[in-house]
């Protein structure tokens, strides 16, 4: 009955909150049409962070199997895994060969695989496999891997350096011209599926954009419901309504983080409709499809959702100690920062969904919709990023109910700063009133 | 709430209209300034009010009147002291107290995008009134306070006038027995300024209490039953205005509002001596 009640009245609260935040131009303004204005500026967050990324490349050890390693000459193998104490490039690009003996037999792909046959339980997957013969060499890598295109990468760079040089050798001490001789050929082949490359761009883009889709979609509602209230004087209105506290705010965050959604899924629509000619632009030559992988949205829709009540509450909570509109817009400039740095960290390879990474608060959300745009079965680390997201909304809930049930919200004129948040949550106030 | 809830809340103020409607007892607000330390605003504040009575606070600006409203209206929490109102307690039942009070001031704003008959039905609903009685109602108070010219007009666009009316609706759509007023016709015109008298006169004609804050001495000498002087958070005293007149021996209430006062600094520096 109690609980009944409880419902009712925070969905009223919420959708009176809901008529009132759309029926403001400048909110919806900001809400639903701003966020795309601002993709150019994502996009160049993007390339800072891919250049950050780079760094982080860098520092990414990869591990390639050679096929019958012993038969290798010496000097070719040293070019692939030489001076790591003398040259610093090599040091930085580090690259492990592995013995894998004879396997003629077994698929590249397999070999590939985590946990391979020649791996230990504890051992790194393989993140290349190098077979030579007397016609050439052949590497073969899975692309749509971070890792994949690395060891492609260091490879070749380093096969054609010591082809250079064998080159050089050859020529001086047979008089030939350099260019006349191809001491050895290697050949590249993925065996990545063509799909999972476009699940690779978009999982290195769509987290990201998702949880600054939430936060951005949550900035502006949050200020006008609590910020704005009192701004517009209507706060002590508010008070008057005969049922909890908690419940209005309830009521409140709610409208908040259903705004928050409505303008993430207008955004992904405006993206899904645009894609197909922007990417097709941007990746006109290469065979790589990209398909907005809506299965996969869909799967991570609860955890966003969840993800929404918590960016909400924050916010609200937030902006609750600004006495305007105006002031509270510059505090959660800083805050917005805090939802969208973790986001770009999570997106650098190198840095996966694991039980640990999976209790962190923003982070999670952006690790765990990579595993799920890469199809990435884990349903430990998903449940415990449900049930972080939940505790951390539930924590800054109560943050929210704590500073703006305090008699200061409805009577005090003045802007509260954030240094002085500890003592004015100790000052009076009770949620139940 | 439900019906039920709603139906029981009001036969629970109908059952008891012999008690005071509202009882206060050494009410006291202290607040803490970071500059100025702790101040009362309201200090050991006793009032009575009756039901079918208008009872107001007479003070000049900073005397408490508003601190002590909001108390009792559940706003604010009290500091010490005790108070009932519409027989329930401000500190440990303040919704039942939001229940059957109505509260007016001019800080409690209408939610500008909304129209007035969605505000009307918001606090009705959550007030919880069932959609026939909640239309019933509203035809009461639409017609009580003609507001039908702009009921489907959002509230940003109303005159003040007209927003005032939608206001005083607001605070009276769940029939409180008990209404509270923080100066009521300040910022009004005169024709509004009236219509509010007319409706507190209104009110007391039902059976109801209402308690008004005012700094206008004509306005509290037509419309009150009984003035309770209340300066620098104390009330200095409480009576009919030809009570305290004969107290005094002052003809103007004005004068009789001065003597209080006087009084009251003159205990205050004696006081201060002793110390």
């Amino acid at each position: 009955m109690a609980s009944q009640q409880r419902l009712h009245a925070t969905l009223r609260v919420a959708a009176k909150e809901l008529r009132e935040t759309l029926r403001d131009r400048q909110t919806a303004f900001t809400t639903l049409v701003l966020p795309i204005c601002m993709y150019p500026v994502l996009f160049w967050v993007m390339v800072q962070g891919f250049l950050v990324l780079q760094g982080q490349k860098e520092r990414t050890e990869v591990r390639v199997g050679v096929i019958n390693q012993e038969s290798v000459p010496e000097d070719l193998l040293r070019a692939l895994d030489k001076g790591q104490d003398e040259d610093e490039e090599y040091q930085a690009n580090r690259l492990v060969l592995v013995d894998l003996g004879a396997q003629e037999d077994v698929p590249r792909a397999e070999l590939l695989e985590p946990q391979g046959e020649d791996s230990s339980p504890g051992d790194p997957p393989l993140a290349g496999v190098l077979s030579f013969a007397p016609q050439g060499a052949q590497l073969h890598v899975n692309r749509s891997e971070p890792k994949g295109e690395l060891t492609e990468g260091r490879i070749t760079s380093r096969l054609a350096r010591h082809v250079d040089q064998l080159r050089e050798q050859a020529a001086q001490e047979g008089g030939y011209s350099p260019t006349a001789l191809e001491p050895l050929r290697l050949e590249r082949k993925d065996v990545g599926p063509e799909s999972d490359k476009g699940a690779l761009i978009l999982a290195m883009l769509l987290p990201m954009l998702l949880v600054t889709m939430c936060v951005m979609g949550a900035f502006f509602p949050a200020v006008d419901l609590s910020a704005g209230e009192r701004e517009r004087g209507t706060a002590e209105t508010t008070l008057l309504l005969p049922i909890p506290r908690l419940w209005v705010l309830q009521g409140k965050v709610l409208a908040v983080a259903s705004l928050s959604m409505i303008a993430t899924s207008f955004n992904l629509l405006a993206l899904g409709i645009s894609a197909e000619g922007l990417l097709a632009t941007l990746l006109q030559g290469s065979s790589i499809t990209i398909n907005l992988p809506w299965q996969s949205l869909l799967a991570i829709a609860p955890l966003t959702l969840l993800f929404a009540l918590f960016a909400g509450a924050t916010l609200t909570a937030i902006s609750g100690l600004a006495r305007n509109f105006k002031e509270a817009q510059a505090m959660l400039g800083p805050v917005q920062l805090l939802f969208i740095m973790p986001a770009i960290a999570g997106i650098m390879p190198g840095i996966d969904l694991t039980p640990g990474l999976a209790l962190v608060p923003v982070l999670n959300m952006t690790l765990a919709a990579k595993s799920m745009l890469l199809g990435k079965i884990l349903p430990l680390e998903y449940t415990l990023v449900a049930i972080s997201l939940l505790i951390s909304g539930w924590l800054a809930l109560n943050l929210a109910v704590r500073l703006l049930s305090r008699e200061a919200f409805a009577t005090s004129s003045a802007t509260i700063p954030l240094r002085k948040l500890v003592s004015f949550l100790r000052s009076d106030g009770d949620a139940s009133r | 709430m439900t019906e039920a809830t709603h139906s029981q809340a009001l036969e629970a103020q109908a059952t008891d209209p012999q008690g005071p409607a509202i009882e206060a007892k050494a009410l006291t607000k202290v607040f803490s300034d970071p500059k100025r330390g702790k101040i009362a605003a309201v200090q050991d504040l006793d009032l009575t009010c009756n039901y079918g009575e208008v009872m107001g606070l007479l003070g000049p600006n900073g005397a408490g009147k508003t601190t002590t409203l909001r108390m009792l209206s559940t706003i604010l929490a009290p500091t010490r002291g005790t108070a009932t109102v519409a027989g329930a307690d401000v500190t440990n039942d303040p919704i039942t107290v939001r229940e059957r009070v109505g509260f007016l001031s001019g800080t409690t704003g209408l939610y500008p995008r909304l129209t007035a008959k969605e505000v009307l039905q918001y606090f009705g609903r959550l007030h919880g009134m069932d959609e026939d009685t909640l239309g019933q109602r509203l035809e009461v108070v639409v017609k009580a306070f003609d507001l039908n010219e702009f009921l489907s007009g959002r509230c940003e666009s109303l005159s003040t006038g007209q927003r005032q009316r939608v206001s005083i609706a607001r605070a009276v759509i769940h029939d409180p027995r008990v209404l509270i007023l923080d100066e009521p016709t300040t910022g009004l015109d005169l024709l509004a300024a009236s219509d509010m008298i007319r409706f507190v006169e209104s009110r007391r004609e039902e059976g109801r209490c209402v308690l008004f804050s005012t700094h206008v001495l004509s306005e509290a000498e037509r419309l009150c039953d009984r003035i309770a002087i209340v300066h620098a958070g104390r009330v200095l005293a409480v009576g009919t205005p030809q009570e305290l007149r004969e107290e005094t021996k002052e003809e103007w209430l004005e004068d009789v509002f001065r003597a209080f006062v006087a009084r009251a600094d003159q205990t205050l520096t004696s006081e201060a001596d002793n110390l």
